[in-house]
């Protein structure tokens, strides 16, 4: 026994050489070796030369545009449908069945656990853009963290939320474009026939910004918060770590305010705009009445399938 | 405005040798852990004959500190006398600050759980920060506060070619025009005072 332990440990002796090898010097600007960021020791002097790239954009946009435009972005989208919900206000449907089953059960799950990460990761953003105004400090760091881990539960969560609705949420031209002209009926009370498949356009656009939006928010949130990597691709495109990072910084800027005001727009119309919406998602079944007039190309569909015996008629 | 001077950095990359005596004096003065480095040596053009030279940089204290415009909770401060500092108590450790500075001054330690970015440290002129001058906290936070005390920044202090001065923009402007016109007037061959004590 003892012999092998010798063996094993004189054997150490052939890696020695190497070990050595591997031992940073003693040099200030070799600093990454010794856990110092990238940026501050071996990029440092590309960062100082090539500030003119992205640092002057970055600077100009988080001084004078980003705190601005959420703000006019929250305040505007909300007085907005303030306004729609005191002139035109809900739309009712009757919410006695027929129903249809709309969302199975996983979708639910799926929607729920989306839904819980932005709630955690929209109003946390929020905070930390307009920290000014909250003293910063302790409450705003945590609020920075919370964002961390809402987007770990989005990263989760986003696949299965692309699988579950990409079918439906393609676009479709004849539905969708008619839906634009006659801005999906929103603008007055009476039950029309929108043209729509089981989401209309206005859906699909949260969910291609929930999806899309999202991947860039992940990517360029991400950057930022790792701030230290090394992607030899950086190099093919003659980009240096603190151009990404600048880049990601007004990227996320520009695509969180269209999350948000999409977000807004997303919580009026399922808890204010149409009466039973947030009901639908917790049982999982729309009535009947409802698919007729918002979802008409969807409510055609069914009753060929026979999945409705017979046409609903309105009393 | 006020009528004070601005402090101000300056490194004469003619002197620099390279011998990253600055970052080290600093690190040591503010006893810095591993991974941060407040002020730094680079070498320039490296390689290429009669443009290399190195020199020192570290918060630059700019009088329009890019800094202090985009950070989102407005934990920067520009002193009367134009040192730029900032309160770790308020700041987040966005990042935003690295993002805007052109010198790559902020460093982020990974100091919290999980390896997550603390917040934002830099050199602060020798000038402590919001604390009460030279109190504990005061050095925990941001290290020694030499200006409160009279003294040049340990960087400045330590730099053995007299490279890295530092002072009010009038005094650095005053040394370094010296400089210059004390420029092609010979190198001195005796020491001072050698003529006058032992003749020629």
């Amino acid at each position: 026994m003892k012999k092998v332990l010798l063996l094993i440990f004189s054997s150490f002796g052939l890696y020695a050489r190497e070990l050595t090898g591997m031992v940073p010097l003693a040099s200030q600007n070799l600093g990454v070796q010794n856990g110092a960021s990238r940026l501050n020791s071996s990029e440092l002097v590309h960062n100082i030369l090539y500030y003119q790239n992205y640092g002057e954009l970055f600077t100009y946009l988080q001084t004078h545009w980003f705190r601005l435009l959420f703000a006019i972005i929250l305040i505007g989208v909300v007085v907005v449908f303030a306004i729609h919900y005191m002139i035109i206000g809900a739309k009712v449907f009757n919410e006695n069945c027929p129903c249809v089953l709309v969302y199975p059960m996983f979708q639910r799950v799926v929607h729920w656990i989306a839904a819980f990460s932005f709630v955690l990761i929209i109003p946390t953003g929020l905070i930390m853009m307009f920290g000014k105004y909250l003293g910063g400090g302790e409450f705003v760091r945590i609020s920075r963290h919370i964002h961390a881990i809402g987007t770990v539960i989005f990263i989760i969560i986003f696949i299965p939320l692309f699988y579950i609705w990409i079918r439906e949420m393609i676009i479709s031209f004849r539905d969708d474009t008619k839906w634009i002209f006659i801005l999906g009926g929103y603008l007055n009370k009476k039950h029309i026939k929108v043209p729509a498949g089981k989401f209309n356009f206005g859906q699909k656009m949260w969910f291609w910004m929930a999806i899309l939006g999202g991947f860039v928010m992940i990517v360029t949130g991400g950057a930022m918060y790792f701030q230290d990597f090394n992607f030899a691709i950086l190099n093919k495109l003659n980009l240096d770590q603190i151009d990404l990072l600048r880049i990601s910084a007004i990227a996320h800027n520009f695509t969180g305010m269209a999350i948000l005001a999409l977000f807004i727009t997303h919580l009026y119309m399922s808890l204010f705009a149409i009466k039973g919406s947030l009901q639908s998602m917790i049982t999982g079944y729309k009535s009947v009445h409802e698919l007729k007039y918002l979802h008409s190309s969807y409510y055609r569909k069914l009753l060929t399938k026979k999945f409705i015996s017979e046409d609903y008629q309105e009393d | 405005m006020s009528s004070f001077a601005r402090m101000k950095f300056y490194c004469d990359e003619k002197r620099c040798i390279d011998c990253d005596g600055c970052s080290v004096a600093c690190d040591e003065a503010h006893e810095l852990p591993v991974g941060i480095s407040r002020r730094k040596v680079i070498l320039l053009n490296e390689g290429i004959e009669g443009k290399e030279f190195s020199t020192s940089v570290a918060c630059m204290h700019c009088t329009d500190a890019p800094c202090e415009q985009v950070c989102p909770v407005n934990c920067f401060y520009i002193r009367e006398d134009g040192i730029v500092l900032h309160d770790k108590n308020i700041c987040i450790g966005c990042g935003y600050c690295l993002y805007a500075c052109p010198f790559g001054a902020p460093q982020f330690p990974t100091d919290g759980a999980f390896g997550t970015r603390g917040v934002m440290d830099k050199c602060t002129m020798c000038a402590g920060g919001p604390e009460p001058t030279n109190s504990d906290a005061e050095r925990k936070l941001y290290g020694q506060n030499r200006i409160a005390e009279g003294k040049v920044p340990a960087c400045a202090a330590m730099c053995s070619t007299k490279a890295l001065i530092v002072g009010d923009a009038q005094s650095v402007s005053k040394i370094y025009r010296e400089r210059i016109a004390s420029v092609g007037h010979g190198v001195q061959s005796a020491p001072y005072g050698w003529s006058k004590a032992y003749g020629k």
